[in-house]
Protein backbone atom coordinates (compact mmCIF):
# COMPACT_ATOMS: atom_id res chain seq x y z
CA UNK A 1 0.00 0.00 0.00
CA UNK A 2 2.74 2.18 0.91
CA UNK A 3 4.82 1.78 -2.45
CA UNK A 4 1.71 2.32 -3.97
CA UNK A 5 1.06 5.85 -2.74
CA UNK A 6 4.62 6.46 -3.35
CA UNK A 7 4.47 5.52 -6.59
CA UNK A 8 1.39 8.04 -7.01
CA UNK A 9 2.82 10.73 -5.17
CA UNK A 10 5.50 10.33 -7.80
CA UNK A 11 3.25 10.26 -10.35
CA UNK A 12 1.66 13.36 -9.32
CA UNK A 13 4.49 15.16 -8.99
CA UNK A 14 5.82 14.95 -12.67
CA UNK A 15 2.55 15.80 -13.59
CA UNK A 16 3.28 19.24 -12.22
CA UNK A 17 4.34 22.11 -13.68
CA UNK A 18 5.64 25.37 -12.38
CA UNK A 19 3.38 28.56 -12.05
CA UNK A 20 4.69 32.29 -11.65
CA UNK A 21 1.39 34.21 -11.71
CA UNK A 22 1.37 34.93 -7.98
CA UNK A 23 -2.06 35.85 -6.43
CA UNK A 24 -0.44 38.39 -3.74
CA UNK A 25 2.82 39.05 -4.62
CA UNK A 26 4.08 39.98 -8.31
CA UNK A 27 6.79 37.91 -10.55
CA UNK A 28 9.52 39.37 -11.56
CA UNK A 29 7.92 38.93 -15.27
CA UNK A 30 5.60 41.61 -17.04
CA UNK A 31 2.62 41.58 -18.93
CA UNK A 32 2.92 41.53 -22.64
CA UNK A 33 3.80 45.11 -24.37
CA UNK A 34 0.87 47.04 -26.30
CA UNK A 35 -1.63 44.87 -23.93
CA UNK A 36 -3.97 45.97 -21.11
CA UNK A 37 -5.43 44.07 -18.42
CA UNK A 38 -7.97 44.88 -16.26
CA UNK A 39 -8.13 43.96 -12.41
CA UNK A 40 -11.23 43.88 -10.05
CA UNK A 41 -9.79 43.00 -6.70
CA UNK A 42 -11.90 42.08 -3.88
CA UNK A 43 -10.58 42.08 -0.22
CA UNK A 44 -12.92 40.82 2.98
CA UNK A 45 -10.79 41.61 6.00
CA UNK A 46 -11.92 40.58 9.49
CA UNK A 47 -11.95 43.46 11.77
CA UNK A 48 -10.03 43.66 14.96
CA UNK A 49 -12.71 43.53 17.71
CA UNK A 50 -15.79 43.71 15.42
CA UNK A 51 -17.88 41.03 13.94
CA UNK A 52 -17.96 42.63 11.15
CA UNK A 53 -15.93 42.40 8.08
CA UNK A 54 -14.33 45.54 6.20
CA UNK A 55 -14.85 45.21 2.07
CA UNK A 56 -12.33 46.60 0.53
CA UNK A 57 -12.61 46.97 -3.77
CA UNK A 58 -9.55 47.99 -5.86
CA UNK A 59 -9.72 47.99 -9.48
CA UNK A 60 -6.67 47.61 -11.46
CA UNK A 61 -5.54 48.86 -14.73
CA UNK A 62 -2.21 47.72 -15.88
CA UNK A 63 -0.63 48.29 -19.02
CA UNK A 64 2.32 46.55 -20.73
CA UNK A 65 4.44 49.36 -21.80
CA UNK A 66 7.33 47.84 -23.13
CA UNK A 67 8.70 44.14 -22.98
CA UNK A 68 10.56 45.28 -19.80
CA UNK A 69 8.22 48.22 -18.10
CA UNK A 70 4.89 47.51 -17.08
CA UNK A 71 2.66 49.71 -15.29
CA UNK A 72 -0.63 49.70 -12.74
CA UNK A 73 -2.80 52.37 -12.17
CA UNK A 74 -5.92 51.40 -9.23
CA UNK A 75 -8.19 52.89 -7.30
CA UNK A 76 -9.45 52.19 -3.15
CA UNK A 77 -12.66 51.57 -2.48
CA UNK A 78 -13.39 51.11 1.32
CA UNK A 79 -17.06 50.31 3.50
CA UNK A 80 -14.80 51.13 6.93
CA UNK A 81 -16.64 54.26 7.34
CA UNK A 82 -20.14 52.42 6.78
CA UNK A 83 -20.22 52.84 3.52
CA UNK A 84 -18.45 51.98 0.46
CA UNK A 85 -16.51 55.49 -0.82
CA UNK A 86 -13.32 56.04 -2.40
CA UNK A 87 -9.92 56.47 -0.10
CA UNK A 88 -7.32 56.06 -2.30
CA UNK A 89 -5.14 55.61 -5.21
CA UNK A 90 -1.50 54.18 -6.23
CA UNK A 91 0.61 53.96 -9.07
CA UNK A 92 2.66 50.95 -9.37
CA UNK A 93 5.64 50.54 -12.10
CA UNK A 94 7.90 47.44 -12.74
CA UNK A 95 10.74 47.55 -14.40
CA UNK A 96 12.92 43.68 -15.55
CA UNK A 97 16.35 44.29 -15.79
CA UNK A 98 17.53 40.61 -15.72
CA UNK A 99 15.88 37.77 -18.01
CA UNK A 100 17.68 34.58 -19.07
CA UNK A 101 15.12 32.51 -20.78
CA UNK A 102 15.54 28.32 -21.55
CA UNK A 103 12.03 26.54 -22.79
CA UNK A 104 11.33 25.45 -19.55
CA UNK A 105 13.58 26.95 -16.99
CA UNK A 106 14.19 30.73 -16.56
CA UNK A 107 15.25 33.42 -14.09
CA UNK A 108 13.93 36.87 -13.79
CA UNK A 109 14.64 39.81 -12.02
CA UNK A 110 13.10 43.37 -11.79
CA UNK A 111 12.77 46.48 -10.01
CA UNK A 112 9.28 47.97 -8.99
CA UNK A 113 8.15 51.00 -7.14
CA UNK A 114 4.50 52.19 -5.74
CA UNK A 115 3.19 55.25 -4.71
CA UNK A 116 0.09 55.54 -3.11
CA UNK A 117 -2.47 58.10 -1.50
CA UNK A 118 -4.98 57.50 0.93
CA UNK A 119 -8.02 59.27 2.84
CA UNK A 120 -8.47 57.48 5.44
CA UNK A 121 -7.28 57.54 9.70
CA UNK A 122 -4.18 55.64 10.28
CA UNK A 123 -5.19 53.23 13.02
CA UNK A 124 -2.16 50.72 12.59
CA UNK A 125 1.46 50.74 12.65
CA UNK A 126 1.92 48.61 10.05
CA UNK A 127 2.19 50.03 7.05
CA UNK A 128 -0.21 48.70 3.93
CA UNK A 129 0.30 50.86 0.48
CA UNK A 130 -2.86 48.32 -1.03
CA UNK A 131 -5.75 50.55 0.54
CA UNK A 132 -4.48 51.93 4.08
CA UNK A 133 -1.76 54.15 3.78
CA UNK A 134 0.07 57.05 1.82
CA UNK A 135 3.39 56.85 1.18
CA UNK A 136 6.08 54.80 -0.95
CA UNK A 137 7.56 51.30 -2.06
CA UNK A 138 10.72 50.38 -3.78
CA UNK A 139 12.19 46.75 -4.36
CA UNK A 140 13.42 44.00 -6.35
CA UNK A 141 12.06 41.06 -6.59
CA UNK A 142 13.64 37.52 -8.36
CA UNK A 143 11.48 34.56 -10.02
CA UNK A 144 13.16 31.50 -10.12
CA UNK A 145 11.58 28.68 -12.58
CA UNK A 146 12.74 25.49 -13.11
CA UNK A 147 10.34 22.89 -14.72
CA UNK A 148 7.94 22.21 -11.88
CA UNK A 149 8.79 24.85 -8.98
CA UNK A 150 8.10 28.54 -9.57
CA UNK A 151 9.66 30.50 -6.61
CA UNK A 152 10.06 34.09 -6.06
CA UNK A 153 11.58 36.39 -3.25
CA UNK A 154 10.56 39.66 -3.20
CA UNK A 155 12.29 42.44 -0.80
CA UNK A 156 11.53 46.13 -0.35
CA UNK A 157 11.98 49.38 1.72
CA UNK A 158 8.51 50.81 2.47
CA UNK A 159 7.78 54.69 3.82
CA UNK A 160 4.48 55.68 5.15
CA UNK A 161 3.84 59.46 5.19
CA UNK A 162 0.59 61.28 6.75
CA UNK A 163 -2.93 60.39 5.14
CA UNK A 164 -4.70 62.94 3.64
CA UNK A 165 -7.11 65.19 4.72
CA UNK A 166 -5.30 65.56 8.25
CA UNK A 167 -5.23 61.98 9.19
CA UNK A 168 -1.71 61.75 10.79
CA UNK A 169 0.66 58.53 10.76
CA UNK A 170 0.39 58.29 14.57
CA UNK A 171 3.31 55.60 15.62
CA UNK A 172 6.36 57.90 15.66
CA UNK A 173 8.63 59.05 13.09
CA UNK A 174 11.27 57.00 13.16
CA UNK A 175 8.76 53.96 12.88
CA UNK A 176 7.80 55.12 9.20
CA UNK A 177 10.07 52.85 7.28
CA UNK A 178 9.47 49.33 7.14
CA UNK A 179 10.98 46.49 5.23
CA UNK A 180 8.54 44.22 3.15
CA UNK A 181 9.63 40.36 1.77
CA UNK A 182 7.56 38.03 0.65
CA UNK A 183 8.65 34.37 -0.80
CA UNK A 184 6.21 32.96 -3.91
CA UNK A 185 5.86 29.71 -5.04
CA UNK A 186 3.18 28.04 -7.48
CA UNK A 187 1.75 24.65 -9.16
CA UNK A 188 -0.22 24.51 -12.37
CA UNK A 189 -2.19 21.55 -11.64
CA UNK A 190 -4.18 21.39 -15.30
CA UNK A 191 -4.67 20.63 -17.56
CA UNK A 192 -2.04 17.79 -17.76
CA UNK A 193 -1.53 18.20 -21.67
CA UNK A 194 -2.15 21.74 -22.96
CA UNK A 195 -4.28 21.07 -26.37
CA UNK A 196 -5.95 24.46 -27.06
CA UNK A 197 -6.28 27.94 -25.53
CA UNK A 198 -9.78 27.29 -24.73
CA UNK A 199 -8.73 24.70 -21.83
CA UNK A 200 -9.22 26.29 -18.17
CA UNK A 201 -5.66 26.00 -16.38
CA UNK A 202 -6.13 25.47 -12.57
CA UNK A 203 -3.78 26.77 -10.20
CA UNK A 204 -2.63 26.66 -6.54
CA UNK A 205 -0.14 29.26 -5.10
CA UNK A 206 1.52 29.91 -0.89
CA UNK A 207 3.37 33.01 -0.83
CA UNK A 208 4.67 33.95 2.29
CA UNK A 209 3.69 38.03 3.26
CA UNK A 210 6.04 39.48 5.73
CA UNK A 211 6.42 42.76 6.93
CA UNK A 212 9.53 44.36 9.82
CA UNK A 213 9.52 47.60 10.99
CA UNK A 214 12.81 49.03 10.74
CA UNK A 215 12.82 50.89 14.22
CA UNK A 216 10.62 48.75 16.39
CA UNK A 217 11.75 46.13 14.77
CA UNK A 218 8.40 44.37 15.63
CA UNK A 219 7.11 42.23 12.66
CA UNK A 220 4.23 40.12 10.83
CA UNK A 221 4.53 36.95 8.37
CA UNK A 222 1.05 36.18 7.00
CA UNK A 223 0.86 32.67 4.89
CA UNK A 224 -1.23 32.83 2.03
CA UNK A 225 -2.80 29.76 -0.09
CA UNK A 226 -4.64 30.70 -2.93
CA UNK A 227 -6.67 28.79 -6.27
CA UNK A 228 -6.30 30.13 -9.51
CA UNK A 229 -8.47 29.73 -12.38
CA UNK A 230 -7.19 31.12 -15.91
CA UNK A 231 -10.31 30.54 -18.65
CA UNK A 232 -9.60 31.38 -22.11
CA UNK A 233 -6.09 32.27 -21.96
CA UNK A 234 -6.93 35.69 -21.27
CA UNK A 235 -9.04 35.38 -17.77
CA UNK A 236 -8.16 34.97 -14.37
CA UNK A 237 -9.87 34.19 -11.05
CA UNK A 238 -7.81 34.58 -8.05
CA UNK A 239 -9.16 33.46 -4.79
CA UNK A 240 -7.09 33.63 -1.64
CA UNK A 241 -6.99 33.83 1.78
CA UNK A 242 -4.43 35.31 4.26
CA UNK A 243 -3.48 34.65 8.00
CA UNK A 244 -0.66 34.91 10.34
CA UNK A 245 1.80 32.83 11.10
CA UNK A 246 3.97 35.90 13.33
CA UNK A 247 1.60 38.34 14.80
CA UNK A 248 4.10 40.96 16.46
CA UNK A 249 3.44 43.86 14.47
CA UNK A 250 -0.13 45.23 15.18
CA UNK A 251 -2.94 46.12 12.47
CA UNK A 252 -6.54 46.15 12.20
CA UNK A 253 -7.52 42.75 10.90
CA UNK A 254 -5.06 40.28 10.15
CA UNK A 255 -7.26 36.94 8.49
CA UNK A 256 -8.83 38.07 5.11
CA UNK A 257 -10.45 36.68 1.19
CA UNK A 258 -9.66 38.03 -1.57
CA UNK A 259 -11.49 37.37 -4.69
CA UNK A 260 -9.97 39.17 -7.70
CA UNK A 261 -10.93 38.97 -11.66
CA UNK A 262 -8.46 39.82 -14.61
CA UNK A 263 -9.16 39.89 -17.99
CA UNK A 264 -6.33 40.79 -20.35
CA UNK A 265 -6.89 42.28 -23.62
CA UNK A 266 -3.51 41.66 -26.04
CA UNK A 267 -2.05 44.05 -28.45
CA UNK A 268 -4.47 46.70 -28.17
CA UNK A 269 -2.42 48.37 -30.34
CA UNK A 270 0.34 48.27 -32.58
CA UNK B 1 3.31 36.56 -77.12
CA UNK B 2 5.25 33.01 -76.24
CA UNK B 3 8.29 35.17 -75.18
CA UNK B 4 6.16 36.65 -72.89
CA UNK B 5 4.56 33.77 -71.36
CA UNK B 6 8.26 33.08 -70.85
CA UNK B 7 9.51 35.90 -69.30
CA UNK B 8 5.97 35.69 -66.96
CA UNK B 9 7.27 32.18 -66.44
CA UNK B 10 11.00 33.15 -65.46
CA UNK B 11 9.13 35.93 -63.20
CA UNK B 12 6.91 33.61 -61.32
CA UNK B 13 10.12 31.25 -60.91
CA UNK B 14 12.37 34.35 -59.95
CA UNK B 15 9.36 35.53 -57.25
CA UNK B 16 9.04 31.77 -55.87
CA UNK B 17 12.71 31.52 -55.64
CA UNK B 18 13.98 31.48 -51.86
CA UNK B 19 10.17 32.43 -50.87
CA UNK B 20 9.94 31.53 -47.00
CA UNK B 21 6.80 29.45 -46.89
CA UNK B 22 6.41 28.49 -43.05
CA UNK B 23 8.40 29.06 -40.00
CA UNK B 24 8.40 27.19 -36.64
CA UNK B 25 9.09 29.28 -33.69
CA UNK B 26 9.77 27.74 -30.31
CA UNK B 27 9.48 30.50 -27.74
CA UNK B 28 11.14 30.02 -24.28
CA UNK B 29 10.32 31.35 -20.19
CA UNK B 30 6.45 30.58 -20.87
CA UNK B 31 4.56 29.32 -17.63
CA UNK B 32 0.99 29.35 -19.06
CA UNK B 33 -1.65 29.41 -21.72
CA UNK B 34 -1.76 33.01 -20.87
CA UNK B 35 1.57 33.37 -22.05
CA UNK B 36 1.68 31.38 -25.15
CA UNK B 37 -1.92 33.14 -26.05
CA UNK B 38 -0.07 36.46 -25.66
CA UNK B 39 2.37 35.38 -28.64
CA UNK B 40 -0.37 34.35 -30.18
CA UNK B 41 -1.52 37.16 -30.59
CA UNK B 42 1.25 39.31 -31.79
CA UNK B 43 2.32 36.77 -34.20
CA UNK B 44 -1.07 37.06 -36.08
CA UNK B 45 -0.78 40.80 -35.45
CA UNK B 46 2.09 41.01 -38.39
CA UNK B 47 0.24 41.91 -41.75
CA UNK B 48 2.06 39.12 -43.83
CA UNK B 49 1.06 36.29 -41.27
CA UNK B 50 -1.59 34.11 -42.50
CA UNK B 51 -2.11 31.37 -39.58
CA UNK B 52 -0.35 30.86 -36.38
CA UNK B 53 -0.57 27.15 -35.35
CA UNK B 54 0.58 26.98 -31.52
CA UNK B 55 1.29 24.05 -30.32
CA UNK B 56 0.81 25.45 -26.14
CA UNK B 57 2.62 21.98 -24.33
CA UNK B 58 6.23 22.44 -26.58
CA UNK B 59 5.38 26.25 -26.27
CA UNK B 60 6.07 26.26 -30.24
CA UNK B 61 4.49 28.03 -33.28
CA UNK B 62 4.09 27.21 -36.76
CA UNK B 63 3.49 30.16 -38.84
CA UNK B 64 2.15 30.33 -42.16
CA UNK B 65 2.56 33.49 -44.86
CA UNK B 66 0.73 34.91 -46.99
CA UNK B 67 1.72 34.55 -50.66
CA UNK B 68 4.39 36.66 -52.16
CA UNK B 69 5.29 38.06 -48.16
CA UNK B 70 8.83 38.83 -47.75
CA UNK B 71 9.17 37.66 -43.86
CA UNK B 72 11.26 39.23 -41.70
CA UNK B 73 12.74 36.58 -38.75
CA UNK B 74 13.41 39.83 -36.89
CA UNK B 75 10.17 41.38 -37.13
CA UNK B 76 8.89 37.91 -35.52
CA UNK B 77 11.70 37.71 -33.05
CA UNK B 78 10.41 40.93 -31.75
CA UNK B 79 6.99 40.08 -31.40
CA UNK B 80 8.15 36.83 -29.21
CA UNK B 81 9.84 39.04 -27.19
CA UNK B 82 8.06 42.00 -27.07
CA UNK B 83 5.40 39.78 -25.26
CA UNK B 84 8.21 39.22 -22.52
CA UNK B 85 9.85 36.08 -24.00
CA UNK B 86 12.90 34.68 -25.99
CA UNK B 87 13.40 32.92 -29.33
CA UNK B 88 14.75 29.37 -27.85
CA UNK B 89 14.73 28.82 -32.09
CA UNK B 90 13.48 28.84 -35.60
CA UNK B 91 13.75 27.13 -38.63
CA UNK B 92 12.36 28.14 -41.92
CA UNK B 93 11.23 25.50 -44.83
CA UNK B 94 12.16 28.52 -47.80
CA UNK B 95 12.05 27.21 -51.60
CA UNK B 96 15.35 26.89 -53.35
CA UNK B 97 15.72 27.01 -56.86
CA UNK B 98 19.58 25.74 -57.47
CA UNK B 99 21.27 27.57 -54.88
CA UNK B 100 24.88 26.86 -54.49
CA UNK B 101 25.72 27.05 -50.95
CA UNK B 102 29.31 26.97 -49.67
CA UNK B 103 30.39 26.61 -45.78
CA UNK B 104 31.24 29.94 -43.81
CA UNK B 105 29.78 31.87 -47.14
CA UNK B 106 27.61 34.08 -47.68
CA UNK B 107 24.27 33.45 -50.26
CA UNK B 108 21.54 36.14 -51.23
CA UNK B 109 18.33 34.49 -52.21
CA UNK B 110 15.30 36.48 -52.65
CA UNK B 111 17.10 39.77 -51.14
CA UNK B 112 17.95 37.92 -47.96
CA UNK B 113 21.65 37.72 -47.21
CA UNK B 114 22.43 33.82 -45.86
CA UNK B 115 25.80 32.68 -44.25
CA UNK B 116 25.73 29.23 -44.07
CA UNK B 117 27.61 27.27 -40.89
CA UNK B 118 28.41 23.91 -40.17
CA UNK B 119 27.11 22.61 -43.85
CA UNK B 120 28.30 20.98 -46.63
CA UNK B 121 28.93 22.72 -49.52
CA UNK B 122 25.96 21.88 -52.09
CA UNK B 123 23.01 22.88 -54.36
CA UNK B 124 20.05 23.56 -52.41
CA UNK B 125 16.38 23.06 -54.41
CA UNK B 126 12.80 22.20 -53.57
CA UNK B 127 11.36 23.27 -50.41
CA UNK B 128 14.63 23.13 -47.50
CA UNK B 129 14.28 23.55 -43.81
CA UNK B 130 16.91 26.22 -42.31
CA UNK B 131 17.71 26.76 -38.89
CA UNK B 132 18.95 30.61 -38.25
CA UNK B 133 21.67 30.42 -35.41
CA UNK B 134 21.98 34.06 -35.24
CA UNK B 135 22.02 35.97 -31.19
CA UNK B 136 18.72 35.90 -30.01
CA UNK B 137 17.29 33.05 -32.07
CA UNK B 138 19.00 30.40 -30.25
CA UNK B 139 19.56 29.94 -26.29
CA UNK B 140 22.66 31.49 -25.38
CA UNK B 141 24.37 28.21 -24.65
CA UNK B 142 23.85 27.02 -27.96
CA UNK B 143 24.95 30.60 -29.77
CA UNK B 144 28.33 30.33 -28.27
CA UNK B 145 28.69 26.75 -29.17
CA UNK B 146 28.10 27.89 -32.61
CA UNK B 147 30.75 30.71 -32.70
CA UNK B 148 33.34 27.83 -33.34
CA UNK B 149 32.31 27.16 -36.98
CA UNK B 150 33.02 31.20 -38.89
CA UNK B 151 35.73 33.74 -37.53
CA UNK B 152 33.56 36.43 -39.23
CA UNK B 153 32.63 39.39 -37.84
CA UNK B 154 28.87 39.37 -39.02
CA UNK B 155 28.27 36.38 -36.42
CA UNK B 156 28.65 38.69 -33.49
CA UNK B 157 26.64 41.78 -35.32
CA UNK B 158 24.36 39.95 -37.55
CA UNK B 159 25.36 42.64 -40.40
CA UNK B 160 27.69 42.72 -42.81
CA UNK B 161 31.12 44.43 -42.11
CA UNK B 162 34.76 44.32 -43.45
CA UNK B 163 34.69 40.51 -43.60
CA UNK B 164 31.60 40.17 -45.84
CA UNK B 165 32.94 42.76 -48.55
CA UNK B 166 33.83 39.46 -50.49
CA UNK B 167 30.09 39.30 -51.51
CA UNK B 168 29.45 42.87 -52.38
CA UNK B 169 27.69 43.30 -49.67
CA UNK B 170 26.46 46.81 -48.41
CA UNK B 171 27.65 47.62 -44.84
CA UNK B 172 25.03 46.71 -42.47
CA UNK B 173 23.48 44.62 -44.84
CA UNK B 174 21.79 42.40 -41.90
CA UNK B 175 23.03 39.12 -42.41
CA UNK B 176 20.94 35.86 -40.90
CA UNK B 177 23.60 32.89 -40.14
CA UNK B 178 21.77 29.58 -40.42
CA UNK B 179 22.29 25.96 -40.77
CA UNK B 180 20.94 23.10 -42.42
Amino acid sequence: MKILIIVLSFFCFQQLKAQELFVYTEPASNMAAKSIGLRLNNYLQKEKFQSKYNYMFIPELMWGVSKKIMVHAEGVFSNRSNRLKAEGAALYAKYRFYSQDEVHNHFRMAAYIRGSVNNSPIQQPAIDLNGYNSGYEAGVVATKLIHKLALSANVSFIHATDNNTGNKFLYGNKNRNAIGYALATGQLILPRQYINYEQTNFNIMAELLGQTNLSSGKSYLDLAPSFQFIFLSKMRLDIGYRFPIVNDLERMSTNGFLLRLEYNFFNVYK
Amino acid sequence: MKKIFFVLFLFTLLQAQGQVKKVTLQASGLTCSMCSNSINKALKSIDYVEKVMANIQASSFEITFKPGAKVNFDELKKKVEDAGFAVAGLTASVDFENVAVTNDEHVTVNGMVFHFLNVQDQTLSGTKTIKVIDKGFVSAKDYKKNGKYTKMECYKTGTAGSCCVKGGLAAGTRVFHVTI
